[in-house]
């Protein structure tokens, strides 16, 4: 009887870092119609500032704001040097941003080597509780992403940026014309989809392999969680999350990891087939 | 043109002898990475979809390919089926895929990009974990190459003169009825269906070739390197071959030949002495992106003295073909019964009953937001019914796709007059003039231009402003696209035309002509219009039946005189109480 709750436990984490993983994206995707195809290498970003922190000798929990700073200022003069000129050519932003990936890989790899790396554990030790024992750093990142989530969703209701947001989306130019600064707001979503992908390294590091070329499994899993949960509410991310994070744990566990990202990628164009604007839409 | 892709090829094949065969040798790969990029170019410069895990496909067929040769040894008698087989697995897979697909995604939106870079992916994992059947991670190994021909010397004389033929077959292609197609797709996919083209079906097809072209170049490749590895499906070629395609030029024939020669070779030459190569590559990419869609090739246009003539159009041949007109059953019946549409809790239609006659000229009128397009939009597939159903010719039309109901007779003028902008005004009738005409066969055949009809006679004498075929759809008027439009509509030669604000935009005088032009064309031809029109003298000249709708639902119907006398119709447009 140990198994259920090892195998519930992995997969409330999948589902949870996942969640971490795809709001960058959402975010960019949903609010701008741009598809950052960048977004696993501010994730790869993320994790080599960890590698770097840890170089450097210096507290762990500082690779934070190294990452949130870097992202930042990355994801700045992205939006003002390429995007903001592509906005109504969505396909052009798809290929920018894809040169862009390849060049940030290609800088990592100079600065970094292509060498893997692997991170320390911040919290290492086990919590015991229901007959298992469980990675006390997974249990501290479940934690702190719930809670994160929950801050967002509370934000997003009820401040005044978040109606601003919802009215850019629904018609800028009319947004743009009661005095909301939608070319602001437009770079502050895109700067917060990049923060958000880099906080996500930063707090994956410990967990994963850090190498030039993670990024893209991130676009991809990223890529399949907007497919299936559709764009727009929290509620459709998770749902996401849940059915693309249980199907690669549950087949991987079962048959593999080829297995695992077959079926993921099997109902990913089922989706694209029979529900093209995600589970939640009519018809 | 001609002359220069002479000259390229003679110098191509001059090069074992300048430059010696391990040169030659060299450049036969970036040659066979040249035929997968032409095959990229034909689907996103094209077609307008970008596909962008091509190494996939390329890499399928070199695994066939090598194993077809370790198989087969010596023999060319067994070995040439099974090539054949090798570059056919490519297309078919791509085709299934494409027709899954683009049956759901109308556009060029991100998904299908990103759906082929997860193929890849999965290509790349199948490659290295299935050991026996590709050899894993090490690759496939010890392949002979194609019997009798020496990998290092002859092979490269194979490898040019394929890529002549992929070059000219890819040529005709373009010039064909399918590449004015793909390009129409490209510009305006709505419009397409609207006349009545399933463009699911010619997406798959040009992806399904480019792949195609991507297996044969896997072929060769595996007899030129003897060995496949799992590299060869994965996304980091197929991100470079996009990389060649975009900087040589997705829109030319060569230039992603020349893209990927150029910047592959110094690639290989400089990735380990010059670290920062590949960001350079990268960033002239964005730079390509951002400012130079059409790549060297198209630098190379601009420079050429070529440029300072007018543009190059295709020369319009003359329309000596009469084609008949199409047989239409007769008894044309159209009836909306009790349809409602919401959407987000708004009621669009509220329970729409009409009954369309069979022939003559009837007009929609009634308030904004009456739900007057609306009735188009859900008649023609583009809105779904929320309940009741459409009636046309006994047959339930409700939720066809928009292609669906054009094919049967049912063709639609847009609000906003919607043509194909870099396309021609002759080749914006031709696709008109090929809806539900043109075969199979004669998508590939030229033929299909010189077609003419007896409508497009009669338009011809009343637009004579369309008389110039080789003018840009994008530099006329929009009165002038008005009248495009139109055309278009009655070239499909429809039992049933709907026409939406068919005169605005347009002057007094235009005005006039476009009702003599509508009057005139369904008296001689015998189709029944049904028109939207705010312009009530437009109305009076043209109508003998009138239909008002009001918040969704018909609130009154008859001729000019009863629906003016009518005491409903005249609260809702002067506004007194209801």
């Amino acid at each position: 009887m140990e198994m259920f709750p090892l195998y519930a436990m992995n997969l409330l984490y999948t589902i949870a870092t996942l969640g971490l993983i795809v709001l960058g994206l959402a975010v960019v995707f949903g609010f701008l119609g741009v598809m950052n195809m960048a977004h696993g290498e501010f994730i790869m970003i993320g994790a080599y500032s960890a590698v770097f922190v840890q170089q450097a000798g210096y507290y762990p929990l500082l690779a934070i704001p190294l990452a949130l700073v870097v992202c930042a200022i990355v994801g700045w003069l992205v939006e003002w040097g390429i995007v903001r000129h592509l906005y109504r050519r969505p396909f052009d932003t798809l290929l920018a941003t894809w040169g862009l990936a390849i060049l940030m890989r290609k800088c990592i790899e100079i600065a970094f080597g292509r060498k893997y790396r692997s991170i320390d554990q911040i919290l290492p030790g086990t919590v015991g509780f229901a007959g298992i024992d469980y990675p006390s750093y997974r249990l501290a990142l479940m934690v702190a992403i719930a809670l994160f989530f929950a801050a967002l969703f509370i934000w997003y209701r009820r401040s005044n940026t978040g109606a601003r947001i919802k009215a850019m989306m629904s018609n800028p130019e009319l947004a743009a014309a009661v005095g909301i600064d939608t070319a602001r707001l437009a770079r502050g979503a895109f700067v917060f989809g990049t923060c958000s992908a880099g906080l996500a390294g930063v707090l994956m590091a410990p967990l994963v392999r850090v190498e030039p070329y993670m990024g893209i499994d991130y676009l991809l899993s990223s890529f399949f969680v907007l497919v299936v949960g559709g764009l727009g509410s929290i509620q459709g991310l998770v749902t996401g999350a849940a059915v693309i994070g249980g199907t690669n744990v549950s087949i991987s566990t079962l048959s593999g990891a080829t297995g695992g990202y077959l079926a993921v990628l099997l109902i990913s164009i089922v989706f694209l087939w029979l529900k093209p604007n995600g589970i939640y839409s009519r018809g | 043109m001609v002359s220069a892709r002479l000259a390229l090829f003679a110098i191509l094949l001059a090069v074992p002898l300048i430059w010696g065969s391990f040169t030659a040798y060299q450049l036969g790969l970036f040659l066979l990475y040249g035929i997968v990029a032409q095959g990229i170019a034909l689907c996103w410069g094209r077609a307008g979809f970008l596909p962008l895990g091509q190494a996939l496909f390329f890499g399928i067929g070199a695994y066939l390919g090598g194993g077809a040769m370790k198989f087969a040894g010596e023999s060319w008698l067994v070995l040439s089926p099974l090539l054949v087989g090798a570059c056919l697995v490519p297309a078919l897979l791509a085709w299934a895929i494409g027709i899954l697909v683009f049956n759901r995604q109308v556009g060029n939106g991100p998904y299908f990009a990103l759906i082929t870079l997860a193929l890849s992916m999965l290509g790349l994992q199948l490659a290295n974990s299935l050991e026996w059947l590709t050899g894993g991670f090490n690759g496939m190994t010890g392949i002979p190459g194609l019997p009798g021909i020496d990998s290092y010397g002859g092979l490269y004389y194979v490898i040019v003169p394929v890529l002549a033929l992929t070059t000219l077959a890819l040529a005709h292609l373009l010039r064909s009825p399918f590449g004015q197609l793909l390009s129409a797709i490209a510009q305006n996919e709505e419009r397409l269906q609207f006349l009545g083209f399933r463009t699911s079906g010619f997406k798959a097809l040009a992806f399904a070739i480019s792949a195609g072209l991507a297996g044969i170049a896997g072929v060769l490749f595996a007899a030129h390197d003897g060995i496949v590895t799992p590299q060869s499906v994965g996304y980091l070629l197929s991100a470079e071959l996009v990389i060649w395609t975009a900087v040589g030029g997705r829109s030319s024939l060569l230039g992603p030949v020349i893209g990927a020669v150029l910047i592959g070779y110094l690639t290989a030459e400089l990735r380990d002495t010059f670290p920062y190569w590949e960001i350079v590559v990268a960033s002239v990419f964005i730079v390509v992106v951002l400012r130079f869609p059409n790549g060297i090739a198209g630098l190379g246009e601009r420079l050429s003295w070529l440029s300072r003539r007018s543009l190059p159009r295709q020369a319009n041949p003359e329309r000596d073909i009469a084609i008949a007109p199409l047989e239409r059953e007769e008894g044309t019946t159209l009836s909306f019964q009790d349809v409602h549409v919401r959407m987000n809790g708004v009621r669009i239609l509220n329970g729409l009953d009409l009954s369309i006659r069979a022939r003559g000229i009837q007009c929609i009128i009634g308030p904004n937001g009456a739900g007057k397009t609306s009735a188009f939009n859900v008649l023609t597939g583009r809105l779904p019914a929320t309940s009741g159903e459409i009636v046309w010719r006994g047959r339930p039309i409700a939720g066809r796709k928009p292609f669906r109901v054009a094919r049967l007779g049912i063709a639609r003028k847009f609000q906003v007059p919607s043509v194909f902008p870099d396309l021609t005004v002759g080749q914006n009738i031709d696709i008109a003039l090929w809806a539900n005409r043109l075969s199979f066969v004669q998508l590939f055949s030229l033929g299909a231009y010189r077609w003419r009809t007896a409508v497009l006679a009669s338009l011809e004498r009343l637009f004579p402003e369309l008389a110039d075929p080789s003018v840009l759809a994008r530099e006329l008027s929009l009165g002038q696209r008005q009248m495009l439009e139109f055309a278009m509509t009655n070239l499909v030669e429809p039992q049933l035309m709907l026409l939406d604000e068919p005169c605005a935009g347009l002057s007094t005088e235009e005005t006039s002509r476009m009702i003599e032009a509508i009057s005139a064309l369904a008296t001689e031809y015998g189709w029944a219009v049904l028109i939207i029109e705010h312009d009530m003298r437009v109305v009076e000249r043209l109508s003998d039946h009138v239909y008002v709708l009001h918040l969704g639902a018909r609130l009154a119907e008859g001729s000019m005189e009863a629906i003016k006398a009518d005491e409903a119709v005249r609260a809702i447009y002067s506004g007194g109480s209801k």
